[in-house]
């Protein structure tokens, strides 16, 4: 087991080095220069030069790299070259926000998507499993701008249930946060439940055709602690590392949602960083997004080595 | 006439009045303008209300009335979207988007104020007064003014403003000044007095001290770049007291206002990226005002009955520069005479800005300008003639030509009717529509003809955005003049350089509009940039809100507003 992890945290850390690299390089592949776009088109040539020489942004990319990379080491984040302030001051509440978004949307999507699941499976072939999976399909092919509208249109402004934007007044209590997150997480538990639930179907479908579940029956085990110890663990395998890829989505990838919502989460950060040509900003969100997903999974593979052993097993050969 | 009010006008004349208000006065008595424009210039040259009553009273006009204001609830913190977000610090000279001017200019307050009539209001000055020639101007300021951070508003504090905006490399009004007011041109002559030196005759000098340039807010003399979001030191009736970048910023009433007490507690603002976003959070009540909208985004908010629509008539314009030196056929002012030609200026508008617009005639002498002359004829959709001019121009069939714009407002579309329209004359135009970043990308000076690299200033024909000006003097200086900075036709003529020299530093109505109808008809001659509109500046709100006003630049002043 031990092993097992060492390989898996060496390449988290491979990982993570290329992608510091193609962050920092897809930044430098952004059109126009920094300090004409803080600055404006209108700005003289000698404020953009000056801004640019006082930022740091000049030298050669690798030393520029190299300079970014060595305060990264030393827990420095840098400073946001679109509003002048700390990025750790700018990254560390997105995060937090996005964190929250995503359990929230994780709470509600996952237990009704695997029950979902489980119970199209339990009655493959017929109505309830049509209805489950048809209407699973349709979620998920809708583009989540257009779920995310209908909600806010229909919840939102007509009859005016629930906050269209996403971000709870400062202070406000737990249950006034999850209000005000309630649509937008509806909208990601709308986007991700044909997926999860399809997954949840099938690995059921599975597990219920195994050897091992037929032996489970033909040993007179009621039908519940068959369901329980030998379906149901057998088949949320696939489901777990479905949902652990998803992690890096809710956490980084809510750039429309966080948008429509007007929710300032890390997604979005990444996204304006991007636009402005925020370099720091946009190379240590990346990062972080990365180290995010990094963890999930390595999160991931644990527990499914722990419920699988053939697969440590199988990395320590 | 009434003999006292006639005694006391003489008595004006003889003893203050210098030679620009005794023109006014003239003009006005001759009839060269109304009793509107009269206020409006009165304000320019400082010419106090008492007078312009004297003046009026004189000249068997009615008196000056001043409005009541509505009584104002009181109390509230009214909520604000802004859209998009300030997109960098909010040191005020160095506001260039449209978020920080209006974050900024919730929290701050100029030398003087412009009005939606392009009137100017004392606000931090309380008079000021033009040698005989417009060189030299002098403002007198207001007494027992505060700071937010507890100190007096003094000479000092406001001369240490203008040397920053003149002369501080970082300053984004250098445009707006530049060969009008240089650091050494700004002078105290006592704690309440200033002098502005100018470079060279100004007459509408201190529009360049109001809220239009938004950059000018006045700071303490020891004011520190990257203060103004973590302490209060602006003058104006709410003081910002918590900022977090891209998300939102908090105001409360400053109790030591010099205007006395705002109606509202307070201001909550919450930026916005997303155009749906800010209008669904007004239409589901999360928000009382929005700062800016735009026809084409905000369309669920035209007709609805629970919306206020604030609308105000500006300069802000769209401008499409045809290079004249570059050897295709845009170099003929027949061809650029042509493609002006085909454009149904009327459909354009009604289709982009549902008619909230005014039509441009291809100079940026815009309808809202007192100074512009109507009688110069307005270009119309003429298919025939532009054929005509196509043919005796050598291209009959037409050729094919790149139109470079951005991703701008309702820019895109722009461009798109830009391509259909010449179809019709056999020009195929390609269109590349860049980010906002990749269209100002670039270098603005230097090789390979004098305006950098930079796309916008140098691509064979292309779509720039231009914001309001209270008068067009920075327009024609930067982006008309010979070697204009913003010359992005790289038009050269002698002659309207002069005529624009003289523009600028012209007294009197009359030579204004004489020297812009010339202008007008050399710049419709020459076409070297068409501008098809100027649209109107547009905020909303709900019902509840009141006493507010749209401001062209998109300043959100709040000190009168109120909630129902």
């Amino acid at each position: 087991m031990g092993r097992f992890l060492l390989k898996r945290f060496g390449l988290a850390i491979v990982t993570l080095v290329l992608l510091s690299i193609i962050a920092f390089a897809a930044a430098q592949l952004l059109p126009g220069n920094v300090g004409r776009n803080v600055l404006g088109g209108f700005a003289t040539q000698q404020s953009v030069d000056l801004f640019n020489h006082q930022h740091g942004v000049y030298g050669p990319v690798y030393s520029q790299y190299g300079r970014w990379i060595g305060h990264l080491l030393h827990g420095n984040l840098g400073t946001s070259l679109e509003y002048n302030v700390p990025v750790s001051g700018l990254i560390g509440p997105a995060l937090r926000n996005s964190f929250k978004l995503a359990l929230l949307a994780f709470i509600l999507c996952i237990p009704v998507s695997i029950v979902g699941g489980v119970i199209a499976a339990l009655r493959q072939g017929r109505p309830t499993d049509r209805i489950i999976t048809v209407s699973g399909l349709s979620l998920t092919a809708v583009p989540e701008f257009v779920t995310a509208i209908v909600l806010i249109v229909v919840f939102g402004v007509a009859l005016k249930w629930l906050p269209v934007t996403a971000q709870a007044p400062p202070g406000s209590s737990v249950f006034v946060q999850v209000k005000y997150l309630l649509l937008p997480a509806l909208a990601l538990t709308m986007v991700l439940f044909g997926y999860i639930a399809r997954m949840a179907r099938a690995g059921t479908i599975e597990a219920l055709d195994a050897d091992y579940t037929r032996t489970a029956v033909l040993k007179g085990l009621s039908k519940r602690t068959v369901l329980r110890k030998h379906v149901l663990r057998n088949a949320l395998l696939p489901t777990i590392a479905v949902v652990a890829t998803q992690v890096g989505y809710l956490i980084g990838g809510l750039i429309v949602i966080e948008k429509l919502f007007n929710y300032p989460g890390i997604g979005l950060r990444i996204y304006t960083a991007a636009q402005n040509k925020d370099f720091t900003m946009l190379e240590t969100g990346v990062l972080i997004v990365g180290i995010v997903y990094l963890v999930a999974t390595l999160i991931a593979d644990l527990l499914y080595s722990l419920l699988n052993p053939r697969i440590r097993y199988g990395a320590a050969e | 006439m009434d003999r006292e009010a006639r005694r006391r006008l003489e008595e004006y004349r003889r003893n203050e009045a210098g030679p620009i208000e005794n023109t006014l006065i003239d003009e006005f008595a001759a009839g060269e303008f109304d009793r509107k424009e009269l206020i409006r210039r009165a304000g320019i040259f400082g010419v106090s209300a008492s007078v312009i009553g004297t003046l009026l009273g004189a000249l068997g006009e009615a008196p000056l009335a001043f409005a009541g204001t509505e009584a104002a609830k009181a109390g509230g913190r009214i909520r604000v979207g802004i859209i998009p977000p300030p997109a960098h610090g909010l040191d005020p000279y160095t506001y260039m988007d449209q978020g920080a001017l209006e974050t900024g200019g919730i929290a701050g307050e100029f030398l003087t104020r412009a009005t939606q009539s392009l009137t100017l209001l004392p606000e931090l000055a309380t008079s000021w007064k033009p040698n005989a020639d417009a060189s030299k101007w002098t403002f007198k300021l207001r007494p027992n003014v505060k700071f937010q951070n507890g100190g007096t508003m003094g000479a000092d504090d406001v001369v240490a403003t203008f040397k920053r905006l003149v002369g501080d490399p970082a300053s984004q009004a250098q445009s707006a000044f530049k060969g009008v007011l240089s650091p050494d041109g700004v002078k105290k002559v006592d704690d309440v007095t200033i002098e502005f030196d100018l470079e060279s005759p100004t007459a509408s000098f201190p529009y360049l001290t109001s809220s239009t340039t938004y950059q000018a807010i006045i700071l303490p003399a020891g004011y520190q770049p990257g203060t103004f979001e973590k302490t209060p030191q602006a003058t104006g009736a709410f003081k910002l007291t918590s900022y977090t970048p891209g998300n939102g910023a908090k105001y409360d009433r400053f109790a030591g206002w010099w205007g006395g007490t705002a109606p509202l507690d307070g201001v909550d603002v919450t930026y916005y990226s997303d155009d749906a976003a800010v209008t669904a959070a007004l239409l589901g009540g999360q928000i009382d005002l929005i700062g800016q909208i735009q026809f084409a985004t905000g369309r669920p908010l035209f007709g609805n009955p629970n919306v206020q629509i604030f609308s105000a008539h500006g300069a802000t314009h769209r401008e499409v520069p045809m290079r004249v030196d570059l050897h295709n056929p845009l170099r003929d002012h027949r061809v650029r005479q042509a493609i002006a030609l085909t454009l149904d200026r009327p459909a354009i508008i009604k289709t982009l800005f549902n008619n909230l617009s005014d039509i441009g005639n291809d100079s940026p002498f815009a309808p809202v300008y007192p100074s512009t002359d109507k009688s110069v004829p307005q270009r119309h959709k003429d298919l025939r003639k532009a054929k005509q001019l196509m043919a005796a121009a050598g291209y009959p069939h037409g050729f094919s030509i790149t139109l470079t714009t951005e991703m701008t407002g309702e820019i895109p579309q722009l461009a798109q009717i830009i391509q259909r329209s010449v179809k019709a004359i056999g020009i195929k135009m390609n269109l590349q529509i860049l980010t906002a970043t990749a269209y100002f990308a670039g270098t603005q000076t230097g090789p390979p003809s004098g305006w950098g690299n930079t796309p916008w200033l140098n691509a064979p024909m292309n779509i720039t955005d231009w914001g309001h000006r209270a008068v067009p003097n920075v327009y024609l200086v930067s982006a008309f003049e010979s070697k204009g900075v913003w010359n992005a036709a790289h038009y050269s003529n002698k002659r309207l350089d002069a005529l624009a020299k003289s523009y600028v530093g012209a007294v009197a109505l009359k030579d204004q509009r004489k020297y812009e109808k010339q202008m007008q008809l050399i710049l419709l001659n020459d076409t070297p940039v068409i501008i098809p509109y100027f649209y109107n500046y547009l905020a909303a709100g709900n019902k509840k809100v009141k006493g507010y006003q749209a401001d062209a630049l998109g300043e959100i002043y709040l000190s009168k507003t109120s909630l129902a």
